[in-house]
């Protein structure tokens, strides 16, 4: 079995570092603690991106390397924690309202509208992706990390969704306004509902082993060169540290541990989602000039999940707090950095670099608002809110996808 | 018979997400008999997918941190 020796090891100064995150974590922490609802939100957005750092957990990676490199590890990771999370979010409805009506969709899930406009957002969504080198909750704990490039992607994440904003008339008279929201309950009930979720999820791990046997070449995967084993207390203890801290954390292992985590934040709040916040930022920030677009056509009668434009009431410090989620996950992918060393502030030195973060932002940005989520809103957390939106966003990711590697390889 | 050795050095710092796993493969796919690569990256998903590629055609991998965020990852084709 191949061996690979790991160059891994605490880094004094950036421990410092990290503990300056810590320290600045708790500082918001007991300054919004007047807030209701604000400080728990924080710490799920911090934990959210802790987890994504420690695992590099990337949605573009899920679906790229499908084509890239034939590979399905991420992919099983995703997969693994929407099945994790589907019990836990039907839970959450259920215990919100149990009765099942047709054409009431519980208020607080993610059962977005499916047409034409899903596919094609997923499908431009993922050329984005690909393109940038990461989706939007990859970009926003990259940010954390110290990649440049992410910032510029951010630009243009916020640039694109201007853009579908001033654009979403079209799209809702063109698909969104006749387009059915199919949730599973509503034909087979609360139990049949998760079972035909579930199961789907099951269809999908095995396709990814069929598609992962159509390598030619498999070599057995590689093993960490084993160093000796940690005797006594503290080298039992050392060793549990290196394993959370510094390695690198199983994709499965991550995949659950944000399912739940998402699972306790739908019991808690809503679904987990970055797309609503930066909606709300490229309000705020357009209107500073003046340009901010007008409401978004259609959206106040679908129900808070949907309506991306709705005026939070829950404000405070100037912003809502649906933005503690995405900025706890900065701030929580840069603890987790500082802490296993992996912090640095990261330039990339060709410029076609700075244009594909760009330009695949801008992608990102304007699908992520057609579809009413990202990977995140209309994927992670839509397919276990047993509804078909996510699956079909999802078809329109692979084959964005599968047009993203041809240009990634283009460009070199 | 003698091998000349040769390094092949790849800086890969500053690239984005997945170009240092491509820029390595591209490396292993080119490389002569005896050659040995070194590639300097400061992308931590990287330490997990050039070694995957790497074993997948066949090579091995050692890992150094060189800095505070930088690795060196160097390539050297099995024996086996």
């Amino acid at each position: 079995v191949a061996q690979a020796q790991l160059g891994l090891s605490f880094q004094p100064r950036q421990l410092a570092l990290g503990g300056l995150g810590i320290a600045l974590a708790l500082a918001v922490f007991f300054t919004v603690q007047n807030q209701p609802e604000w400080s728990t939100v924080w710490v799920f957005g911090l934990a959210f991106g802790f987890v994504l750092q420690r695992a590099r957990f990337c949605f573009a990676s899920a679906f790229r390397d499908l084509f890239l490199l034939g590979e399905t590890r991420v992919m099983k990771g995703v997969l693994v924690g929407m099945a994790v999370a589907a019990p836990g979010f039907a839970l959450a409805m259920y215990m919100a309202n149990p009765v099942i009506l047709p054409g009431r969709f519980p208020a607080d899930a993610n059962i977005q509208p499916l047409g034409f406009h899903t596919f094609f957002a997923g499908f431009i969504f993922a050329i984005g992706m690909t393109l940038a080198g990461g989706c939007s909750s990859g970009t926003l704990y990259r940010i954390g990390e110290g990649y440049a490039a992410s910032v510029v992607t951010m630009l243009g994440i916020l640039a694109g969704t201007w853009l579908l904003g001033q654009t979403w008339s079209f799209w809702w008279d063109v698909s969104v306004s006749y387009a059915p929201r199919i949730w599973f309950p509503q034909y087979v009930g609360w139990g049949g509902g998760l079972l035909v979720t579930l199961l789907m999820i099951g269809l999908a791990f095995l396709a990814l082993l069929w598609w992962e046997s159509r390598t030619p070449v498999h070599f057995p995967h590689w093993t960490e060169a084993t160093e000796e084993a940690p005797i006594g207390f503290t080298g039992q203890l050392r060793a549990l540290l290196t394993k959370v801290f510094l390695n690198a954390w199983p994709i499965a292992i991550a995949g659950a541990t944000l399912g739940i985590l998402n699972a306790f934040f739908t019991v808690y709040h809503h679904p987990w989602g970055v797309t609503g916040a930066i909606y709300q930022w490229v309000t705020s920030l357009s209107g500073l000039i003046g340009i901010a677009p007008g409401e978004l056509k259609g959206l106040a009668d679908l129900g808070g999940a949907c309506n991306i434009g709705s005026e939070t009431h829950d404000q405070a410090f100037g912003i809502s707090h649906d933005s503690m989620i995405n900025m706890g996950m900065i701030l929580g992918s840069f603890i987790a950095a500082a802490l296993a060393g992996e912090f640095k502030l990261r330039f990339p030195r060709q410029l076609r670099r700075y244009v594909q973060s760009l330009g695949g932002g801008v992608l990102m940005g304007y699908g992520a608002s057609l579809a009413l989520g990202c990977t995140l809103g209309a994927f992670f957390s839509a397919i276990p809110s047993l509804g078909l939106n996510g699956w079909g966003f999802g078809v329109g990711l692979l084959g964005g996808a599968y047009v993203g590697v041809k240009f990634i390889r283009h460009i070199g | 018979m003698t091998e000349t050795k040769r390094t092949v050095k790849l800086d890969a710092r500053g690239e984005i997400c997945p170009y240092p796993m491509m820029k390595a493969t591209e490396a292993i796919e080119h490389a002569q008999e005896g050659d040995v690569i070194e590639v300097l990256t400061d992308h931590p998903p990287a330490l997990i997918t050039i070694p995957n590629a790497a074993v997948k055609l066949g090579w091995d991998v050692a890992i150094q941190r060189v800095a505070s965020a930088e690795w060196k990852l160097v390539l050297t084709k099995s024996r086996a």
